[in-house]
């Protein structure tokens, strides 16, 4: 069998492109690589945020000029955080990962399992940066007994062998501590495949959904239907939250409402749905206020409130009107001859009605918010409809985002809590200790180390020694007695 | 508000006060000085608790909600981790470096213009809250004092930067210290330092705090993100300001174990670490614009 190793490990070195894998094998494997790539990360990072990320080219062309521009695309600095550099970085990272998981963690697996077995040998505890020699009035049945007790109670592990000339104790605790460095990079990894499968299957949309309609949402089998869009202020007149009333509708039945607002999304298989923004329609109201100006009357009549598409009749008199239109910013295009919003600010709002005498369609006029009386609206007759107030129908800005990645995040920030608890607060402490028979005393070697916060696990070792030496009474008081 | 502002002036006199008492201390290595330095520390300890006290009752809510509060928790939890360091290690010299660092703090925040400091209701993104927790209150009717994943946010990320802020401190004096072992020159200030194998400890221990409750304060946000924009993480300057400093300590962490670049390199490290910290905290919250535009 060793023949059969030395004969393998021949062939490796005989072969160059094996000695090239064995040492990019080794690149991976060093701590090297993961501080430069770290401090890699890191300032390449900044630049994401001085350049603005993901605007148009225009943002860019303005800001930098061209030559610039060319070269923020070129190196994709407009998205740095997908570009193939960052990824490669990140893919080297998660090599080092790996490669270094894989080379350190087996052999302290096993080196953990066979040292259970370890016996506390004087050479062992010779080699320690903590260690005391010291005699006691005791035999070492008596001493082990007293030792056992003290390191029970400091909740330490313990392992006795009997010796011919004595006894050895091997305690430890806070052996998971050290693999808090591996569940941490395993964590890292498991956050990164989330985001990895966040970006492949997730996707992020926006809709707009008026007051009373709905909205389809995409890949997937149900709309959602606003009820109700409101704002909630506080009494100072600040807005305290934005509101919207929400209900799933899926194969025209209604399946559930869920009320959302700025911190709370409604979640409906895997799809969630995020108040994100409001604001009013351009192209329609909830309702509006017109008032009938008679011919040779100076005052309005009281102006009569008519909702979106009914028709409804002005009191006290022969017409009726209707709401078929209105646009925001009213603006008339002399080409094709057709009404448009010049913006979806309330600039110049405009109201398309029909007016009927009796039942007859007698003009469908467009009405001014802010020119009354411009055009007349009822040819031959010498009244006029004046457009007065309106209530505008109010949508919700619902950003839509489906991420199957998140819930795998989560579970990796879980795993690197765990890690960190592992590797920043359990400390894998070992004390060796061997009892040897002189005669009527017991002469105690003792040792002890941790794999990290040496500091405080030095005062921890002091505090041992105290505590036996306090229970096991020292020959050396013994003399001074006599 | 009166009265918070009322415990905020006193408490810079208070800081100010114990910073002179910690650098007394350490030119006089006098046993009584030391003993009011940390009673000054103590005593400003209870006045910073009070600001953050009042601050809630006057506004209503945790009171870490921008940048005025969340400097104020800052003072606040840099100087009870520097007294429970103190406690448990018993060196005091340290105190002079980690006060400075109070006063200076405490100096920029008396600075910040006055739209800063005013109490202000939340705004609709802020106001997350545990449900849980709302319900449990509920009965007793003090729902209106339940806290959030926001509040969580806040307060893990300045343990966080603390802790940061306390190992600042400490890697100074381990350059210092080093440089003046490694020469050969007595200096009897700098001899008054404890060891730098200590510093080096110490600094290291909290780092060992600060990293991982600066990714518990990440990936709260990011929870919290993940409920109010849409998306856990978006690559806002603050995220990935906080994702650079993160990197910068994970860096510290493995270059303490990797031969060559442990002592010194690993020092610098943790002194770029806070500067970082710095530019998280002030700088990208007054030169970057983005969705982080709180505190």
């Amino acid at each position: 069998m060793a023949d059969r190793v030395g004969e393998v490990s021949v062939d490796v070195e005989g072969r160059w492109y094996r000695a090239i894998g064995s040492r990019i094998w080794a690149l991976f494997n060093s701590l090297k690589l993961t501080i430069f790539v770290l401090i890699s990360l890191a300032l390449v990072s900044i630049i994401g945020t001085v350049i603005q990320q993901n605007q148009p080219v225009e943002t860019y062309l303005s800001e930098y000029g061209e030559r610039w521009t060319r070269i923020i695309f070129l190196l994709r600095l407009n998205d740095m955080y997908h570009s193939w550099w960052f990824l490669l970085l990140l893919t080297l990272l998660v090599l080092n990962v790996v490669v270094c998981t894989i080379e350190r963690f087996p052999p302290k697996w096993k080196a953990l399992l066979k040292e259970n077995k370890g016996t506390a040998k004087p050479e062992i505890i010779e080699r320690l940066s903590n260690k005391d020699v010291f005699t006691v009035d005791a035999q070492p049945a008596e001493v082990k007994a007293r030792l056992l007790g003290i390191f029970k109670k400091r909740r330490y592990r313990v392992r006795t062998f009997e010796e011919k000339d004595g006894v050895s104790i091997y305690a430890w605790k806070g052996i998971s501590g050290r693999f808090g460095a591996d569940v941490t990079h395993v964590s890292l990894l498991v956050i990164l495949l989330g985001a990895i499968i966040g970006n492949i299957y997730g996707y992020n949309d926006f809709r707009i959904v008026y007051e009373g309609g709905s909205m389809s949402v995409p890949q997937a089998d149900f709309q959602l239907r606003l009820d109700r869009f409101w704002i909630d202020y506080y009494d100072t007149g600040q807005i305290k939250q934005y509101n919207s009333l929400l209900t799933v509708i899926e194969d025209g039945k209604e399946v559930f409402k869920k009320h959302i607002w700025v911190n709370e999304p409604l979640l409906y298989k895997g799809i969630r749905f995020y108040q994100s923004s409001y604001g009013m329609a351009w192209d329609r109201v909830k309702e509006a206020q017109v008032a009938l100006k008679r011919k040779d009357r100076e005052e309005l009549d009281p102006p009569v409130t008519i909702k979106w598409g009914e028709l409804k009749k002005i009191p006290d008199s022969e017409y009726s009107v209707r709401i078929v239109g209105y646009v925001a910013d009213f603006a008339f295009d002399e080409r094709t001859k057709t009404v448009f919003s010049k913006s979806a600010d309330a600039n110049n709002p405009a109201l398309k009605v029909e007016v009927y005498r009796g039942d007859e369609l007698v003009s469908t006029p467009w009405l001014f918010f802010k020119y009354p009386g411009l055009f007349s609206t009822i040819p031959d007759s010498g009244d006029d409809i004046v457009f007065t107030a309106f209530r505008p129908t109010l949508f919700s800005g619902i950003s839509i985002n489906k991420d199957p990645g998140t819930n795998i995040v989560w579970l990796g920030t879980g795993i690197m809590g765990l890690g960190f608890i592992l590797a920043f607060f359990v400390h894998h402490r070992r004390v060796w200790v061997s009892v040897r028979d002189a005669r009527n005393s017991s002469e105690i070697r003792i040792g002890g180390t941790v794999n990290k916060d040496r500091f405080t696990f030095e005062r921890e070792f002091e505090e041992l020694l105290k505590e036996i030496k306090a229970t096991l009474p020292a020959t050396g008081k013994g003399e001074v007695g006599r | 508000m009166i009265l918070s502002l009322l415990f905020f002036t006193f408490s810079l006199a208070f800081y100010c006060i114990t910073a002179v008492f910690y650098i007394l201390y350490w030119l006089f290595k006098k046993r009584w000085i030391g003993q009011i330095a940390t009673s000054m520390a103590y005593i400003a300890l209870l006045s910073t608790t009070m600001i953050l006290i009042t601050r809630a009752g006057e506004s209503g809510h945790a009171p870490f909600s921008n940048l005025y509060e969340s400097m104020i928790l800052f003072v606040w939890i840099t100087n009870i981790g520097y007294l429970i360091m103190e406690h448990k290690y018993r060196y005091r010299v340290m105190g002079a470096f980690v006060m400075i660092i109070e006063v200076i703090a405490m100096l920029s925040t008396s600075l910040l213009p006055y739209r800063f400091k005013s109490v202000e209701p939340l705004n609709p993104a802020l106001q997350s809250k545990w449900k849980w927790l709302v319900s449990l209150l509920e009965p007793v009717g003090m729902e209106k004092y339940a806290i959030g994943w926001l509040d969580f946010h806040v307060f893990t990320t300045f343990v966080g930067y603390a802790a940061f802020a306390i190992s600042f401190g400490l890697s100074i004096m381990y350059l210092i210290k080093s440089r003046y072992e490694s020469d050969g020159i007595r200096n009897i200030l700098v001899e008054r330092f404890p060891d730098s194998r200590i510093l080096d400890e110490l600094s290291y221990k909290s780092i060992a705090w600060g990293f991982p409750f600066l990714a518990v304060g990440i990936v709260s946000g990011a929870i919290w993100a993940n409920n109010t924009w849409g998306a856990y993480w978006s690559w806002d300057p603050k995220e990935t300001w906080s994702l650079i400093t993160w990197f910068v300590y994970a860096a510290y962490l493995h270059a303490r174990i990797t031969r060559g670049w442990s002592g010194k390199r690993a020092a610098y490290l943790s002194i770029v670490g806070f500067l970082c910290v710095i530019f998280l905290y002030w700088g990208v919250s007054f030169i970057l614009p983005g969705l982080h535009a709180y505190a």
